[in-house]
């Protein structure tokens, strides 16, 4: 398998005020290979969002490289990051991650606005996406009149209405409860499956670690388990 | 449509900043559109004076008494002034003698002219209703357009003017000046009016046969006004000629600070409007932050978020412009309609423009440093604001 995006010995440090920065990565390099579903664990301030902002071309590391189908994108300027982020790249965040003005086809159809598409275009792909997410009746709805669960849902027909490579998830179950939570990790899996869309989760949550093909876990600036030992022994007790 | 749904996210405050601007163009409509009278007064004034000298009695004005009055005999004698076409002699007298009404310009006078200028006049008067006075047809007033209303004047019907009562041979049309708040009547009518209105000893000294307030000298093609008008100074010691350069200038100058007064002010109340835009505005980005953020991630460039948050900025300032533009309107439609005589107001197509337009550029302006913030933000810091 090919690394689809690759962060090298990547640092970054944040300056929260005189005399007070914070390492937010220290020099760590994490691969994340094409088709792969992957969660990024650890506990707060261990350096997870950092990397997912720099894995989706957020933000850009002080040093290190960052790579996405093999093309170098740290060295870019912001036009292009943006280009980039939209056309090859798709996000969710946890809750209100809507705008909450434009109806949920709007929101998605947004995206493809974003990446080029004409209005009529945009509108007519945001339609089909939110129909495989199964939101097919619900397209008029403003955010406030959709459940945690659906709007989560149109965020992740926003993600994938530009079919990216990659789709990046900072806590995409955040707010969600249970039952909602499981739902959308499953239609995650769905799509990762079936369409080999590349995901990236970072996450809190134990049951979207263990949905994940592997789990990249990280603790104050740094990766201490890539999750291949692991995800190998699990291929070899399915072999 | 989306960019007006963002606008009215926080209903009040938008309804408050569009009242800013309405508020604004109002001003800027309504006083723009006196100063627009005034200036059109004025044109209409240098174009009515703007090739002929005027001749009143004495070195101090039109009304100076004790001084040699200006006679019908008078104006054979100076058409024997080199440059000189013709004269025509004239009286004018307030229609109401206490002073009256309150006015922008010329308040509405009475005059009767000998209608020796007739062809030599370049300003025409043309005539809504019914026609000019025929050469000593006393009795007979033509009423300017805009005393029809405050006389109630027909054609053929009578009015009544300083005690006397004249019957309306003809209505003038619109002349945008001075002669829409005039009456002309016959020469013979208005010089008994003016001998009737002269102090009792001063009477008999005045022959209201021949008596006149102002002779109106037409000069020959190609002569310059201003020089005719020092010829004849030259030649009548006691009577003073005035040619059009000096109304002008007194006229152009007194409304110049007045119009620009006038402007200075709707300008400041726009220009605060303007401000309350820039507020509403950086509010709205500073709310919307992590909407921003989620934007950015999604792909939206600088140039997509500045051009939203302009947009906005922009809309806010036309509605509230064309809502300034649709009361300032009604207030001048209804100030000019009232029964005072002269409009004092003229609504015109560069002032609706100019006000509009200026509404939009404030509306831009205001909504740049904003818009650039939002669009400055970085993804991860918008993102991460709660």
């Amino acid at each position: 398998m090919t690394a689809i995006i690759e962060a090298t010995n990547v640092a970054k440090m944040y300056q929260l005020g005189k005399d007070n920065h914070v390492h937010a990565l220290r020099g760590t390099t994490v691969s994340i290979e094409s088709g792969e579903m992957v969660a990024i664990m650890g506990p707060s301030g261990s350096g997870k969002s950092t990397m997912m902002h720099m894995l989706g071309c957020l933000d850009k590391p002080d040093s290190g490289e960052v790579t996405l189908s093999g093309r170098r994108v740290d060295t870019l300027v912001n036009g292009h990051l943006a280009r980039l982020r939209s056309q090859e790249i798709g996000f969710i965040f946890q809750g209100f991650n809507l705008v909450p003005t434009l109806s949920a086809l709007e929101n998605v159809a947004l995206a493809a606005e974003y990446a080029g598409k004409s209005r009529k275009e945009a509108s007519q792909m945001a339609e089909e996406a939110l129909i495989k997410v199964g939101l097919g009746d619900r397209l008029r709805h403003a955010p406030s009149e959709l459940s945690g669960g659906q709007q989560q849902r149109v965020a992740i027909a926003r993600a994938m209405v530009n079919k990216p490579a990659v789709i990046l998830g900072d806590e995409p179950t955040g707010d969600l409860d249970t039952a909602s939570s499981q739902e959308i990790v499953a239609m995650m899996r769905h799509i990762n499956k079936t369409t080999g869309t590349t995901f990236v989760l970072v996450t809190h949550n134990p049951e979207v670690g263990e949905a994940c093909d592997r789990i990249i876990t990280m603790r104050d600036g740094a990766v201490i388990d890539d999750g291949r030992a692991a995800a190998d022994n699990a291929d070899e007790a399915v072999a | 449509m989306r960019t007006i749904r963002n606008i009215f996210r926080r209903k009040m405050r938008a309804i408050l900043t569009i009242s800013g601007i309405m508020i604004g163009v109002f001003a800027l409509i309504v006083m723009g559109a006196m100063a627009e009278k005034i200036t059109l007064l004025v044109d209409g004034g240098t174009k009515y004076y703007g090739d002929k000298v005027t001749m009143t009695a004495g070195k101090g004005g039109a009304m100076s008494l004790g001084t040699e009055p200006l006679s019908t005999k008078t104006v054979k004698e100076v058409e024997k002034v080199d440059g000189v076409a013709r004269a025509s002699a004239s009286i004018m007298l307030l229609q109401d003698p206490k002073g009256g009404s309150v006015n922008m310009g010329v308040p509405p006078m009475i005059g009767g002219i000998d209608g020796r200028g007739k062809g030599l006049e370049s300003f025409k008067i043309t005539y809504a209703e019914g026609r000019d006075i025929k050469p000593g047809e006393n009795g007979a007033a033509v009423v300017g357009a805009d005393m029809v209303k405050k006389l109630n004047a027909k054609v053929g019907s009578n009015i009544k003017v300083r005690g006397e009562t004249f019957r309306v041979v003809g209505i003038m049309d619109k002349t945008l000046t001075a002669p829409d708040s005039e009456i002309v009547v016959s020469l013979h009518d208005i010089q008994d009016m003016y001998v009737k209105q002269l102090p009792v000893m001063l009477r008999d000294k005045v022959d209201p046969a021949t008596v006149a307030t102002g002779l109106t000298i037409y000069i020959k093609k190609g002569q310059n006004p201003e020089t005719v008008a020092k010829r004849i100074n030259k030649q009548f010691p006691n009577f003073t000629a005035t040619g059009p350069k000096a109304f002008q200038e007194q006229i152009a100058s007194s409304t110049k600070i007045f119009t620009s007064i006038i402007f200075g002010i709707a300008m400041i109340s726009l220009l605060v409007g303007g401000l309350s835009v820039v507020n509403t505005m950086t509010m709205a980005v500073s709310e919307r932050t992590r909407e921003i953020g989620i934007r950015k991630a999604i792909g939206a460039t600088k140039r997509a978020i500045v051009r939203q948050f302009l947009a906005e900025s922009a809309v806010i300032a036309l509605i509230g412009g064309f809502m300034g533009l649709l009361f300032g309107a009604l207030f001048v439609f209804a100030a000019n309609s009232g029964n005072t005589g002269t409009p004092l107001f003229l609504l015109t197509t560069r002032l609706i423009a100019g006000s509009l337009s200026f509404a939009l550029v404030l509306g831009v302006l205001s909504g740049l440093y904003p818009s650039y913030h939002a669009a400055r933000l970085s993804p991860v810091a918008a993102l991460r604001y709660e």
